[in-house]
């Protein structure tokens, strides 16, 4: 019986120290080698910083930014972890680690989660972090323009929530080589819709090939682009009230237009991961997608890449919802919030930013970097699909998002919707069915 | 000025193992070890979840509400939950003939092959199984790109039109399931085919010395009764893990797309909790995929377990 006892004593044993081990491993790869913590000062903060950034997608250079940062004082230590599954596996964890009362201090919340934050989640408004900052009173209105610190509000909201960082917008991919075989001057590219539309079918009869591919991942990002520059909106306001209108006029003849060129062969409709194989294998004359994907979609091509702005419908203007994301701190502790801020400043600092970009091909958010010849100016001159992005910088709408505890429930509704257009059924009926779930989540 | 203890102290070990309490526990005792894990890990989260089935809650808000059955009700009446049952069940169709018929006639040819080219089989249906299924699923999104994917290169050949892999609503379950079963056939083949090879040689040969010289009679009246509990478990695996093992590509190309044509039990509850941060909703579909699940084993052990012969 004694001997039971032992052994089981031993097994509990083993396991606490199992356990125990992988606390300190894990404790150890989170802080990275970027961490002197030995050489900080002991009375120093410590904050953590949660980003989506794997080595594929600028891990490297946000290991690098958190070196410096730690580097260059010894008031804060930042320790970064990656956390996997994009905005979403984030926001995920994040939301068990503020259950679990440990909250991260700073953290990346993809746009169109800040209408789902701000409702549901305890954080602190950058605004008053910045007001509160006697130093630096001005940071926000010296360093960013009002349409770019919009981004960072929630829908209808007054303070700004969270601080714009990681930005991009959608541009048009072209294979210049498959448009001349086509019969199109290349160096004339389509500057409306109809005119995009006409393009497609030329490919489609002249090379077999497919026209146009619009990304189609598991958000409406692009549709939002488009519905938006044809002067029409996925939300609006009755009585104060949120409410879906999926049913306008604007809504169902930009969806018609998707389904009506995928139905006529003149457009693909797969998965975005499939869409992009398909244009960097020369399958496609145009891409709608990210800036964001510029590296591997360059890397991948061996025909006459190019870039155009999104063309407009007719004489509309143009409108490119913001991607990327907004730093917020879902900090409680005052010494921390105030480290947070502090590192989020040095994160906007040209050096610091300029890592950034270029390691991501996200476009930078603080005014007057892309043409600073002493900053990120030479890196966005020698790269033209970059200069097409910052372009459309003008054009950029924050990206609303339904609102509510069930706001992102309502969204793949309308993702539903885009896949059964795509399939063939009719944009009218389709949107006016999902106008309708939609607005029974939201309301 | 102590006192010098000078009364013998009784066994205190023979006292306790004695007692008719420690008797009665002893087995338990026993059984603690076992028994502790799945108490924590099975059953405490299983009534956790039951609980969390009846709140509004987003896992951070600090006063999740109290619903009652309104998450369930919910369900019961939304159209992607019936969806997902249903697509549960053609899962379960398409990966029992992917991965218990197919494997077990594969299975029975190669017994029927000389042993050193059963055992190139063994190793080339084994091959794909050692990769992960986020890795099959990513070798499968080149496969089935409807552009420039094999698949469609090799229709073409044969002047079959396209067809679009993923996001088509009639292709994209049986897709999904294409990849399981391509990634799991291996694992299945080689059970089955211990199974196969367990069944005495005697027996197989004085059936033959009976008349019985054709493989469907063998099989019927030979193989498949006396490998029923291989086969039993395979079915098991089939049905309960086969639709976990469709989350990969589900979650990494899909999402459950397109129209919810690829969403299961198992991704709707992950969706509910995880992207739509509605963990009582999510809790609510997961007990009842649990109960789904239940029927299916209490079937199983009222049914087919009557028509196993175990040898033991």
């Amino acid at each position: 019986m004694r001997k039971m006892f032992c052994m089981l004593a031993l097994g509990l044993g083993l396991i606490a120290g199992c356990s125990s081990g992988e606390v300190n491993s894990s404790t150890k790869s989170a802080q990275g080698e970027a961490f002197p913590e030995e050489a900080a000062a002991e009375d120093a903060v410590t904050i953590e910083y949660w980003h989506v950034n794997n080595e594929d997608w600028g891990g490297n250079a946000v290991k690098e930014i958190v070196q410096n940062f730690n580097e260059s004082q010894d008031r804060i230590i930042v320790k970064e972890t990656f956390q996997p599954g994009n905005y979403a596996g984030l926001l995920q964890n994040a939301q068990a680690a503020i259950s679990g009362g440990h909250p991260p201090d700073v953290v990346q919340i993809g746009y169109n989660y800040i209408s789902y934050v701000t409702e549901n989640v305890p954080y602190v408004p950058i605004e008053t972090l910045a007001a509160e900052d006697e130093k630096d009173p001005d940071f926000l209105s010296e360093n960013y323009l009002e349409n770019i610190l919009d981004l960072g509000r929630p829908p209808g909201g007054d303070d700004i929530a969270g601080l714009p960082y990681g930005l991009s917008n959608p541009i048009f991919y072209i294979n210049a080589d498959l448009l001349a075989e086509a019969g199109w001057d290349p160096d004339h590219l389509p500057q409306t819709w109809d005119e995009v539309r006409s393009l497609s079918e030329m490919v489609r009869d002249k090379t077999g090939e497919y026209g146009l591919y619009i990304q189609e991942p598991p958000d409406s990002w692009a549709q939002y682009a488009l519905v938006r520059s044809n002067g029409g909106h996925f939300l609006g306001e009755e009585d104060g009230k949120p409410v879906a209108t999926l049913d306008m006029p604007e809504v169902i003849e930009v969806f018609d237009l998707m389904g009506d060129m995928v139905a006529n062969g003149s457009a693909l409709h797969m998965t975005w991961e499939e869409g992009i194989q398909a244009f960097t294998n020369g399958k496609v004359a145009m891409m709608m997608t990210t800036i964001g994907r510029r590296a591997s979609i360059e890397e991948q091509s061996d025909f006459d890449l190019r870039s155009a702005v999104i063309p407009t419908f007719g004489d509309k203007e143009r409108m490119v919802a913001a991607g990327g994301n907004a730093l917020f701190t879902f900090s409680q502790d005052e010494e921390k919030q105030k480290a947070a801020w502090e590192f989020m400043k040095y994160l906007a600092t040209p050096e610091a930013m300029q890592i950034w970009v270029e390691g991501t091909g996200y476009l930078p958010p603080v005014d007057g970097l892309a043409e600073d010849p002493d900053s990120l100016g030479p890196f966005f001159e020698s790269n033209p699909l970059m200069q097409t992005a910052s372009q459309q910088m003008e054009d950029v709408v924050p990206w609303i998002n339904f609102p509510g505890e069930n706001g992102i429930q309502a969204e793949q509704v309308l993702l539903d919707a885009r896949d059964e257009i795509l399939n063939g059924q009719p944009a009218e009926e389709v949107l006016k069915d999902a106008n309708r779930k939609i607005n029974e989540f939201i309301q | 000025m102590s006192r010098v203890l000078t009364v013998p102290l009784p066994s205190l070990r023979g006292s306790l193992t004695s007692s008719p309490i420690f008797r009665k526990c002893k087995p338990y005792l026993f059984l603690l070890p076992a028994l502790l894990p799945l108490i924590l890990f099975i059953f405490a989260p299983l009534v956790r979840s039951l609980y969390l089935s009846m709140l509004s809650w987003n896992m951070v808000s600090p006063n999740p509400e109290w619903v009652g059955f309104a998450n369930y009700q919910e369900l019961l009446t939304s159209e992607e939950f019936w969806k997902s049952t249903v697509n549960t069940l053609k899962y379960a169709g398409c990966l029992l003939v992917f991965l218990l018929v197919l494997p077990f006639i594969t299975a029975y040819s190669v017994t029927r092959v000389p042993i050193r080219v059963q055992n190139f089989y063994k190793t080339a249906l084994f091959v794909p199984h050692v990769l992960s299924l986020a890795v099959a699923s990513a070798i499968f999104l080149w496969l089935f790109n409807p552009v420039v994917g094999v698949l469609n290169e090799l229709l073409s050949l044969v002047n079959i039109s396209a067809i679009n892999w993923l996001s088509s609503p009639t292709w994209a379950l049986f897709s999904v399931s294409l990849i399981v079963a391509w990634n799991t056939f291996g694992y299945h083949f080689i059970i089955l085919l211990a199974g196969i090879l367990a069944v005495p040689g005697e027996i197989v040969e004085s059936a033959r010395l009976e008349g019985m010289k054709r493989h469907l009679g063998l099989l019927r009246r030979i193989i498949i009764p006396l490998c029923g509990p291989t086969l039993l478990f395979v079915f098991i695996m089939t049905v309960v893990m086969g639709i976990q093992f469709a989350f990969v590509p589900v979650q990494m190309l899909t999402n459950g797309g397109p129209n919810q044509e690829t969403t299961h039990l198992v991704f709707l509850t992950y969706q509910y909790g995880f992207q739509f941060f509605r963990s009582g909703l999510a809790s609510a579909t997961a007990i009842l995929t649990f109960g789904l699940f239940l029927i299916l084993i209490i079937v199983q052990a009222l049914l087919l377990d009557r028509r196993v012969h175990y040898e033991n």
